[in-house]
C-alpha cells in the first residue's frame, strides 16, 4: 500500500440524501415522504473510528446502512475505495462490498437461531464459494479464540450464550472477510452495562489487529468518547455537528450536543440535582421542520431558526457546527451569554 | 420510619430440562416508607424475579417458591390467595415494566387503560375517571394529556409509552412502586426525562421505590439504599454514598468502574473478566470466585456469609477491599 | 466447474440433513402419548391401505350375489353386507382407506408445496409479484367452494385426480398468505441481512435462511389439511360429487343413506365408514397437535416444564433449598453436596423417572 493510498478516506460522502415513500392507507397514495437523511457529506480515513452520535430516528441506522450499500440513497455519491458505490457494475460491487461489515444491535434476532455457531460464523465463507470445511473449521476456531470464545462451543446453538457472548459470535461473523470496514450498529445498547466494556475493548483490540476502519453508532455520548477519533452528531436526518472527536467534547458549540452531553448518567451521586433535560421527543421525519430541524426542542430557538436552515460553517479546525447562534444570522447578532446558557433550562 | 415491605430468605427455582435453575438463593430486602431502594445485577442474576416474587406474580409451577416472611405494609402477604392479591396490586403496589409495548394492551386507547386503574380502586365514574387520567399525564409530563389520552399505544413513542406506563402506576398512589428496568429500551435523552418523573413522584408523594436495573449510572441518580445481586445472591447492601464512595465487594467496584464515564480519558475500558455462572452450573464456593481478582483457596471452597462492615453496610466475601485507592479500579 | 459441482453436492448434504431431521422429528412426535396414538393409527392405515386385497376377505365391487342382501355383522362377514347389492362392507371399508388416505395426503403435501412457493415467492420476491399472487389469493377466498366444487366436477369429470386438483387449487391460499407474512419477518431479521452483507444471492438466502425457518409450518399444515381434506372428501362423495367407481368412505354413506339404512335398521352400514373417517381425521389431527406443540417454542416450553414439575422429586428439591441457606454453605460442601451428588449420578437431573 503506498503512503497515497493510506491519506486516502476509505469512505467519502456527498450530498447524500435517502427518502422514503410512505404508503398511505388506500394503494397508490403516496402519505408522504421519510426525510430519513439529508444532504450529508463526510469523510472517514483510513483505519480511524467515526462516530455516528444521535436518538433514535434521526437517520443514523439507515445512513450507515447507505454507507454498506444496503440502502440506496435518492441522491449524491457513496465513494468506497475510490468507486462509487451504486454507479459500478454488479460484480464490482459484490467485489467492493466484501470488504464491508456489518454488526448488529440486537444480538438476539442477529443469529439465525436454526445455525449452530460453525454455521453461524462461517457462513460469509461459505457464500463465497469456500467449500473445504477443514479451512472453514481452523478458521472458525482461530476466530473464536480471538473473540473470546472457546473452540468447543463450534457445535452449540444461539440460545445457549449469553447476550455478550452473542455480541462476540457476531463479531467473529463479521470479520471472517477479512474487511477493511466495519459498521458497529450500536453494539452494545442492547447489553448490559457490566458487558459493555468487555465489547467495546474487544473491538479496539481486532482494530488493532487488522488495521479496520469502523463506523460507530451510538445513542450515548459517554461511550463513543474514548472510541471514535473524529464523529457526526445527527438530528433528524441532518448533521449537526461534526469534526474531530477529541475537539467537540472539549468544546461542544450545538445546543442538541449540549443536550445529549447533559442526559449522559455517570456514578456521581446527585440526588438533589436539578436534572439538565431535553423536553420532547425528536419529531417525526415525515414533515421536518423548515429551517433548522432542532428549532422545537432547542431552548435557544429564534424566529430566524424557525425558517432560515443554518448553513455549515468550520468554527476552527476539523470542527464544523450547523447552528445559527454559531454562525449568525445575516441580521442578528449572537447573544453573548449564549454558550453558559444553552439548555440549562431546568426541569421542574 | 415505617418498614413498607419486609422480605425474608425468598428462594425461587425453576425447575426444567438439563436440571433445576436456581434463580434466587435466600434474598432478604426491606424497604422504608418514602425510601427508594435499588437492586442492581447482570441479566440473569434473579433481579427481576425477586420482584415479580414481591408481587407474587411468579406462578407455581414453573416455578418452586420458599419464603420465611413477606410483610407489605404491616400486613402478612405470604399466604394471600389470587383475589385478595389483586386487590393490592395496583392500588397499593404497582409495577412498571421495562418494555411498554407488550405490557399496554394494544387495542385499547392508553388513557382508557389508565381510568380502569381509577375505576376499579378509587370506584369513580368513567367520567372522573378521565380528569383524573389526563391530571395523571399532566403529571408525568405528557404534552397535550388530553388528545394524548385517546392515542393508541402504537402511535405513541416509546418516551410517551412509558410515561403512560408510569401514569397508570402512580394512579391510585400506591405506597410502593416497582420499577423494572424502567429506562434500559429508551434513548439516553429521554431516559433522563423518565427518570426525572419518577423520582419527583416517588419524593412528592412519599412513595418507596423499588429500582431493579443493571445499570449503576441510573442507581446514582435516584436510589438511596442498593443491593447488588449476584446469581441469586446478594453480595452488597448499602446506602447509595456507601455504595458509590466505599465499595467492598470486588464485584460492586467491577460493575462502578464499567460504566462508560465522560470523564475517562483512557482508551481502554475497565471490565469485569468473565461471563456469569450458568444457573444450573454455579461454582463451589464463593460464586464471583471465577471472574475475581483476589480469589483464594477459602473463596473456592465455601460462600461467604454476608457480614457488617459499617453503618447498614453488609457484604458477602471473604476478603471484603477497603481502600479504593490502594486496590485501584478492581 | 468445480464450483457448480459443489453446490450441488451442498444441496444433497442439504437435503439428507434434512431427511434426517425428519427422523428426529418423528422420534419426538413418538414421545408424546397423544403423537403415539396418532402415528400408531396412521401407521396402521397406510397398511391397510397398502395390502387392502390381501385384507380384505371379500372383493367389495362384487354385487353378484343376491343372497347377501342386508346381512348383520357375523364371523364370515365381519361388519355384514349392504342392504341393496350384499357388498361386504369390511372389504368396502378396506378399500376405502386407500381412496381417504390419497386424497388426503397427496392434497396436503401438494397444498403444502404449492402453497409455500407461492407465499415465499410473494413475500421474498415481493412487489409485482406479491401483489399478483396476494390479488389471487383474495379472489380464491371468497368464492364460494361447494358451488365451484360442483361447476368444476361436472366439467372436468369425476375421476380422484380432477378432485385433488381441485382440493389443491382451492387449499393453497390460506397457507401462502401465513407463509407469505412469516417472511416477510425473516426476510427483515438481521442475520438475512448478514447473509447479503456478505453477498449472498437470493438462492443462498431463500435455501438456507428463509425456507427452513416456514417449514415447522409446512410440516404441520400437511397434517392438518389432510385431515381436513378427508372430512371434505368424505362430504363431497356423501353429496354424489365423488369418483361414482370408486369405493370412498363417504360414498358409502351415501349409499347408505340411499339404500335405507336408517329406514331398515342397518346401522353397521352407516357406523363402520363413520368410524373409518372419524379415526383417520382424528390420528392427523393428532399428529398436527403434537406437531405444533414440538414446533411453537412457547408451547414446548409450557407442557414439557409441566412434565418435569409433575415427576420432580420433593426430596432434591429440599435438598436445593436447604443448599442455599447462609449458616449451611460450610455444611454444603461436605454433606449436602456429596448427597446431591450421588442424587445426580443416579437420574442426572434429579428428576423421577
Amino acid at each position: 500500500m503506498s503512503k497515497d493510498r493510506n491519506q486516502d478516506p476509505i469512505l467519502t460522502m456527498r450530498n447524500v440524501s435517502v427518502n422514503f415513500p410512505v404508503k398511505g392507507g388506500l394503494p397508490f397514495l403516496k402519505k408522504g415522504i421519510i426525510q430519513a437523511v439529508t444532504d450529508v457529506s463526510l469523510k472517514i480515513k483510513r483505519g480511524e473510528t467515526f462516530g455516528i452520535v444521535g436518538e433514535s430516528g434521526c437517520g443514523k441506522t439507515t445512513l450507515a446502512n447507505a454507507m454498506i450499500g444496503m440502502v440506496k440513497p435518492t441522491s449524491g455519491e457513496v465513494i468506497f475505495n475510490g468507486k462509487n458505490l451504486y454507479k459500478i457494475k454488479r460484480d464490482d460491487f459484490k467485489k467492493t462490498r466484501r470488504h464491508m461489515q456489518m454488526i448488529f444491535q440486537d444480538p438476539f434476532s442477529s443469529l439465525n437461531p436454526r445455525f449452530n455457531v460453525y454455521q453461524i460464523i462461517s457462513e460469509p465463507m461459505f457464500i463465497r464459494g469456500e467449500d473445504d470445511e477443514e479451512t472453514m473449521k481452523e478458521r472458525v476456531v482461530e476466530l473464536l479464540k480471538l473473540v473470546g470464545l472457546s473452540p468447543n462451543d463450534l457445535y452449540r446453538y444461539p440460545s445457549d450464550f449469553s447476550g455478550g457472548q452473542r455480541q462476540r459470535l457476531g463479531i467473529a461473523r463479521s470479520i471472517i472477510l477479512n474487511p477493511e470496514f466495519l459498521v458497529c450498529d450500536e453494539p452494545v445498547s442492547a447489553l448490559d452495562v457490566s458487558v459493555h466494556a468487555q465489547i467495546l475493548n474487544l473491538l479496539t483490540d481486532i482494530q488493532k489487529q487488522m488495521k479496520l476502519s469502523y463506523v460507530f453508532i451510538s445513542h450515548n455520548l459517554a461511550v463513543v468518547k474514548n472510541v471514535c477519533d473524529s464523529m457526526i452528531v445527527m438530528y433528524l436526518g441532518k448533521i449537526m455537528e461534526s469534526g474531530n472527536s477529541e475537539t467537540i467534547f472539549k468544546n461542544p458549540l450545538h445546543p442538541y450536543t449540549h443536550a445529549l452531553l447533559a442526559a449522559v448518567l455517570d456514578t456521581t451521586i446527585r440526588k438533589d440535582r436539578k436534572q439538565v433535560i431535553l423536553k420532547g421527543d425528536i419529531p417525526s421525519p415525515i414533515n421536518p421542520p423548515k429551517g433548522c430541524r432542532f428549532w422545537q426542542r432547542c431552548p435557544y430557538a429564534m424566529e430566524g431558526c424557525k425558517t432560515i436552515p443554518p448553513e455549515n460553517i468550520e468554527v476552527e479546525k476539523a470542527h464544523v457546527v450547523a447552528c445559527h447562534h454559531v454562525n449568525g444570522f445575516p441580521e442578528i447578532e449572537l447573544p453573548k451569554d449564549y454558550k453558559n446558557k444553552v439548555n440549562m433550562e431546568e426541569d421542574s | 420510619m415505617e418498614q413498607v415491605l419486609k422480605l425474608r430468605n425468598l428462594k425461587v427455582i425453576f425447575p426444567s430440562h438439563g436440571g433445576i435453575i436456581r434463580a434466587v438463593e435466600g434474598v432478604d430486602l426491606d424497604i422504608h416508607q418514602g425510601e427508594s431502594v435499588a437492586l442492581v445485577g447482570e441479566s440473569g442474576c434473579g433481579k427481576s424475579v425477586t420482584s415479580q416474587s414481591v408481587m407474587r406474580l411468579i406462578e407455581s409451577p414453573p416455578a418452586i417458591t420458599r419464603l420465611d416472611t413477606l410483610e407489605f405494609n404491616g400486613k402478612d402477604i405470604k399466604n394471600y390467595t389470587h383475589k385478595q392479591m389483586q386487590d393490592i396490586r395496583g392500588k397499593e403496589m404497582s409495577m412498571i415494566f421495562q418494555d411498554a409495548m407488550t405490557s399496554l394492551n394494544p387495542v385499547m386507547t392508553c388513557g382508557k387503560q389508565i381510568d380502569e386503574m381509577y375505576i376499579r380502586h378509587k370506584g369513580v365514574s368513567k367520567k372522573e375517571a378521565r380528569e383524573y387520567t389526563i391530571e395523571a399525564l399532566k403529571l408525568v409530563g405528557m404534552p397535550e394529556p388530553r388528545s394524548r389520552a385517546k392515542n393508541f399505544p402504537h402511535e405513541l413513542s416509546g418516551g410517551m409509552r412509558q410515561r403512560v406506563l408510569l401514569a397508570m402506576a402512580f394512579a391510585c398512589l400506591p405506597k410502593l412502586i416497582i420499577a423494572d428496568e424502567p429506562t434500559t429500551a429508551l434513548d439516553v435523552t429521554i431516559q433522563a426525562q423518565v427518570l426525572n418523573v419518577l423520582r419527583n413522584m416517588q419524593k412528592k408523594h412519599d412513595m418507596s421505590l423499588l429500582l431493579i436495573t443493571h445499570d449503576l449510572s441510573v442507581v446514582s441518580n435516584i436510589a438511596d439504599i442498593v443491593y447488588v445481586m449476584y446469581s441469586g445472591k446478594i453480595v452488597e447492601k448499602a446506602s447509595v454514598e456507601d455504595i458509590f464512595h466505599e465499595p467492598y465487594h470486588p464485584y460492586t467496584r467491577g460493575l462502578i468502574a464499567s460504566v462508560p464515564k465522560l470523564s475517562d480519558t483512557e482508551k481502554e475500558f475497565s471490565q469485569i473478566p468473565g461471563t456469569v455462572p450458568h444457573p444450573m452450573k454455579k461454582p463451589n464456593g464463593c460464586y464471583f470466585h471465577p471472574r475475581c481478582q483476589h480469589a483464594t483457596k477459602q473463596c473456592k471452597k465455601a460462600m461467604p456469609p454476608l457480614i457488617s462492615v459499617g453503618k447498614n453496610h453488609e457484604v458477602r466475601c471473604h476478603h471484603p477491599l477497603k481502600d479504593m485507592k490502594k486496590e485501584g479500579k478492581a | 466447474m468445480k464450483n457448480k459441482l459443489s453446490i450441488k453436492h451442498r444441496i444433497l448434504q442439504e437435503i439428507l440433513k434434512r431427511l434426517k431431521n425428519i427422523g428426529l422429528f418423528l422420534k419426538r412426535i413418538w414421545s408424546h402419548k397423544q403423537g403415539k396414538i396418532g402415528l400408531t393409527v396412521v401407521t396402521l392405515l397406510v397398511l391397510i391401505a397398502i395390502f387392502a386385497p390381501w385384507i380384505a376377505p371379500f372383493d367389495p365391487y362384487d354385487v353378484s350375489d343376491r343372497t347377501l342382501k342386508g346381512l348383520p355383522p357375523s364371523t364370515t362377514h365381519l361388519l355384514g353386507t349392504t342392504l341393496n347389492t350384499g357388498q361386504d362392507i369390511f372389504s368396502m371399508l378396506i378399500y376405502g382407506t386407500r381412496i381417504s388416505l390419497i386424497v388426503g395426503v397427496t392434497s396436503g403435501i401438494c397444498i403444502a408445496l404449492v402453497g409455500s412457493i407461492l407465499g415465499v415467492m410473494a413475500g421474498y420476491i415481493g412487489g409485482a409479484v406479491d401483489s399478483l399472487i396476494m390479488r389471487i389469493v383474495d379472489i380464491m377466498l371468497v368464492i364460494p367452494t361447494l358451488p365451484l366444487v360442483i361447476v368444476l366436477t361436472n366439467v372436468f369429470g369425476r375421476d380422484y385426480w380432477i378432485i385433488i386438483l381441485i382440493f389443491v387449487a382451492l387449499g393453497w391460499t390460506g397457507l401462502s398468505r401465513t407463509i407469505r407474512s412469516l417472511v416477510l419477518v425473516l426476510k427483515n431479521s438481521n442475520y438475512v441481512k448478514a447473509a447479503e452483507l456478505a453477498g449472498a444471492s437470493r438462492w443462498h438466502i431463500m435455501i438456507r435462511h428463509i425456507l427452513p425457518g416456514t417449514s415447522h409450518l409446512l410440516i404441520m399444515s400437511t397434517a392438518l389439511s389432510s385431515a381436513g381434506i378427508m372430512v371434505a372428501e368424505a362430504g363431497l362423495s356423501f353429496l354424489g360429487l365423488g369418483d361414482p367407481t370408486a369405493i370412498s368412505w363417504g360414498k358409502m354413506l351415501a349409499d347408505a343413506q340411499g339404500g335405507g339404512a336408517l329406514l331398515f335398521g342397518a346401522w353397521w352400514w352407516i357406523i363402520a365408514p363413520g368410524v373409518g373417517i372419524f379415526l383417520a381425521v382424528f390420528s392427523f389431527m393428532r399428529i398436527g397437535i403434537v406437531m405444533e406443540e414440538i414446533l411453537n417454542p412457547r408451547m414446548k416450553q409450557s407442557s414439557g416444564v409441566y412434565k418435569i414439575f409433575k415427576n420432580l422429586n420433593s426430596a432434591y428439591v429440599e435438598d436445593v433449598f436447604n443448599s442455599m441457606d447462609d449458616n449451611q454453605k460450610i455444611g454444603i460442601t461436605a454433606a449436602t453436596e456429596s448427597k446431591r451428588k450421588g442424587k445426580e449420578e443416579t437420574d442426572g437431573t434429579g428428576i423421577e423417572t
